[in-house]
């Protein structure tokens, strides 16, 4: 990795007191408080190791006598391979019909493997024990047995056929619109909504007027605050007052969050940082595009109040730090429901509710 | 340029090549062009800090896969398996207790609704959902949940101080 590397650059640029000294720097030992005071410790390093040990278990005398390992494998039909072996897996996938293809992401030996959860986030923990059952009580419908629920007309209208053009036309959109919106079914208990992915973007404009520097400052907060990778993309409109020419600059980034990272950024967000906005009503009751995904923005001061941008602000040039939307996707298929789940978390709407 | 005791560290520590900037008191190179918007753009100076984040920004980190020799890899899988066991015992629980919570709630609506005695007017009040999406959640109780509180949670016994 490059950051082992020596650089020949660096004695040169920095100044006498910034560079590198000869003297390890894991040689100065530092005592936090919480961690036990050395003096009482140091004369029993062994005590904190179990006594018995599992290596005095007696084995019975037959086992002893059957075992033999040369005998076993040499009985067996098809030969293991050499002990040093070890799989590799293809780094492409080739298709179907491919002889050799890559294991599922699941399997440790894939290139793919992440490794993990290793934390379970408070999100979660709160969503499993009180939210998913709240839930589901507060939207308990009772259909009594036998109940049969009244036919509805169909979404998509039939022509009447009062011309004869109307035959084998296709049938007609909704009423007020062609959109043919997400149908909702009753929650029960396998339908709870929750979060299913979080989208963080950032659209910087100032990268296609000024420099680059304001895309890669960006793409570094964001990054900061999402631990994801970002995405970055070109502009799409021709704003010429921004000197925006369309497929030309590149002008976005955006993370999407999975999983672990999703949920402690969720955590982090309602228990750091919006708590910390000053005269900051809630999200906006009308947000919402209708099918259970609700989207609010921060403002660049906002982001900066996420704890790994706050610890080391100044890393960061401070007038470039980027304002950001953030997108919550539910499985959800309403905004209502979205919106409930998202109030059982702790976010507050103001204004009037759009559904 | 003055480098920030933070951002001083983490130079030295990662040994980041930085460029001797252009500072404004140096005459600066002849070029060619003579026309007076190349001048200006070159004296404009190199921010280190956004040297940093470039340099961060593009390094590669990307871990090779995992490497390991039969046996060990045996042992990898079988705690691999083991857990991903485990966490969908726990997953599959979850559901269950779910499931059991609605039917629960199903079986002790149909009692109220034929078997209170009150033609149902029990039953139609619970029913009533009027609120549930207009005023949701109250503040309060959007809470993640933490180690830290205790299990009272509210001490009744307080009295203000005289």
């Amino acid at each position: 990795m490059a950051t082992h590397e020596p650089s020949r650059y660096l004695a040169r640029a920095l100044p006498r007191a910034f560079a590198p000294s000869v003297r390890p720097q894991s040689s100065c030992w530092r005592r936090n408080a919480s961690s036990q005071a050395s003096s009482g410790q140091s004369s029993d390093p062994f005590s904190e190791l179990e006594a018995g040990s599992s290596l005095g278990a007696t084995v019975p005398e037959d086992v002893v006598k059957s075992f033999d390992p040369v005998k076993k494998a040499r009985s067996r039909k098809v030969q293991l391979p050499r002990s040093r072996y070890q799989f590799r897996s293809p780094k492409y996938d080739r298709g179907p019909l491919h002889p050799h293809r890559p294991p599922p992401p699941s399997n440790p030996a894939s290139r793919l493997f992440v490794p993990g959860p290793f934390s379970l986030p408070r999100v979660e923990q709160t969503w499993k024990t009180t939210i998913a059952s709240d839930i589901m009580t507060l939207c308990y419908v009772h259909n009594p047995p036998g109940f049969i629920p009244p036919t509805k007309a169909p979404r998509l209208r039939e022509w009447d056929d009062s011309s004869p053009y109307h035959r084998n036309r296709q049938l007609r959109g909704p009423r007020g619109g062609d959109v043919l919106r997400l149908l909702r079914k009753p929650i029960t208990f396998n339908n709870i909504p929750e979060i299913e992915r979080i989208t963080i973007h950032s659209y910087v404009k100032q990268a296609a007027q000024e420099s680059s520097a304001w895309l890669h400052v960006s793409g570094m907060a964001v990054q900061a605050i999402s631990n994801a990778r970002v995405e970055t993309f070109k502009s799409k409109a021709s704003v010429a007052s921004w000197s925006l020419v369309p497929g030309k600059n590149t002008v976005a980034v955006k993370a999407e969050l999975y999983g672990e990272n999703m949920l402690h950024f969720m955590g982090k967000l309602i228990d750091v940082v919006l708590p910390r906005i000053k005269d900051w009503q809630g999200v906006k009751g009308t947000s919402g595009d209708s099918s259970g995904n609700i989207t609010f923005g921060l403002e660049p001061e906002h982001v900066a109040l996420f704890p790994e941008i706050e610890v080391n602000y100044d890393m960061y040039p401070p007038k470039m730090i980027p304002g950001c939307h953030i997108t919550i996707h539910t499985s959800a298929r309403t905004d209502k429901d979205a919106r409930l789940l998202l109030s059982a978390l702790g976010m507050p709407f103001h204004g009037k509710l759009v559904d | 340029m003055r480098l920030s005791p933070v951002l001083a560290s983490l130079a030295s520590v990662f040994r980041i090549p930085l460029r001797p900037t252009q500072s404004l008191g140096q005459p600066l190179p002849r070029s060619f062009s003579s026309t007076p918007s190349m001048a200006k753009k070159q004296a404009a100076p190199k921010d280190k800090k956004i040297t940093m984040i470039r340099y961060f920004l593009w390094h590669p980190l990307t871990p090779r896969p995992l490497r390991f020799s039969r046996n060990r890899y045996l042992r990898h899988w079988t705690i691999h398996r083991a857990w991903q066991l485990y966490t969908s015992q726990q997953r599959r629980k979850g559901e269950l207790e779910l499931q059991r919570q609605w039917q629960a709630m199903s079986a002790a609506c149909e009692e109220l609704r034929t078997g209170a005695g009150d033609g149902g007017r029990l039953f139609r009040l619970s029913m009533n959902k009027k609120g549930v999406f207009r005023d949701m959640f109250p503040i309060e109780y959007g809470r993640l949940q933490t180690e830290t509180p205790s299990k009272e949670g509210w001490n009744h016994a307080w009295k203000r101080i005289e």
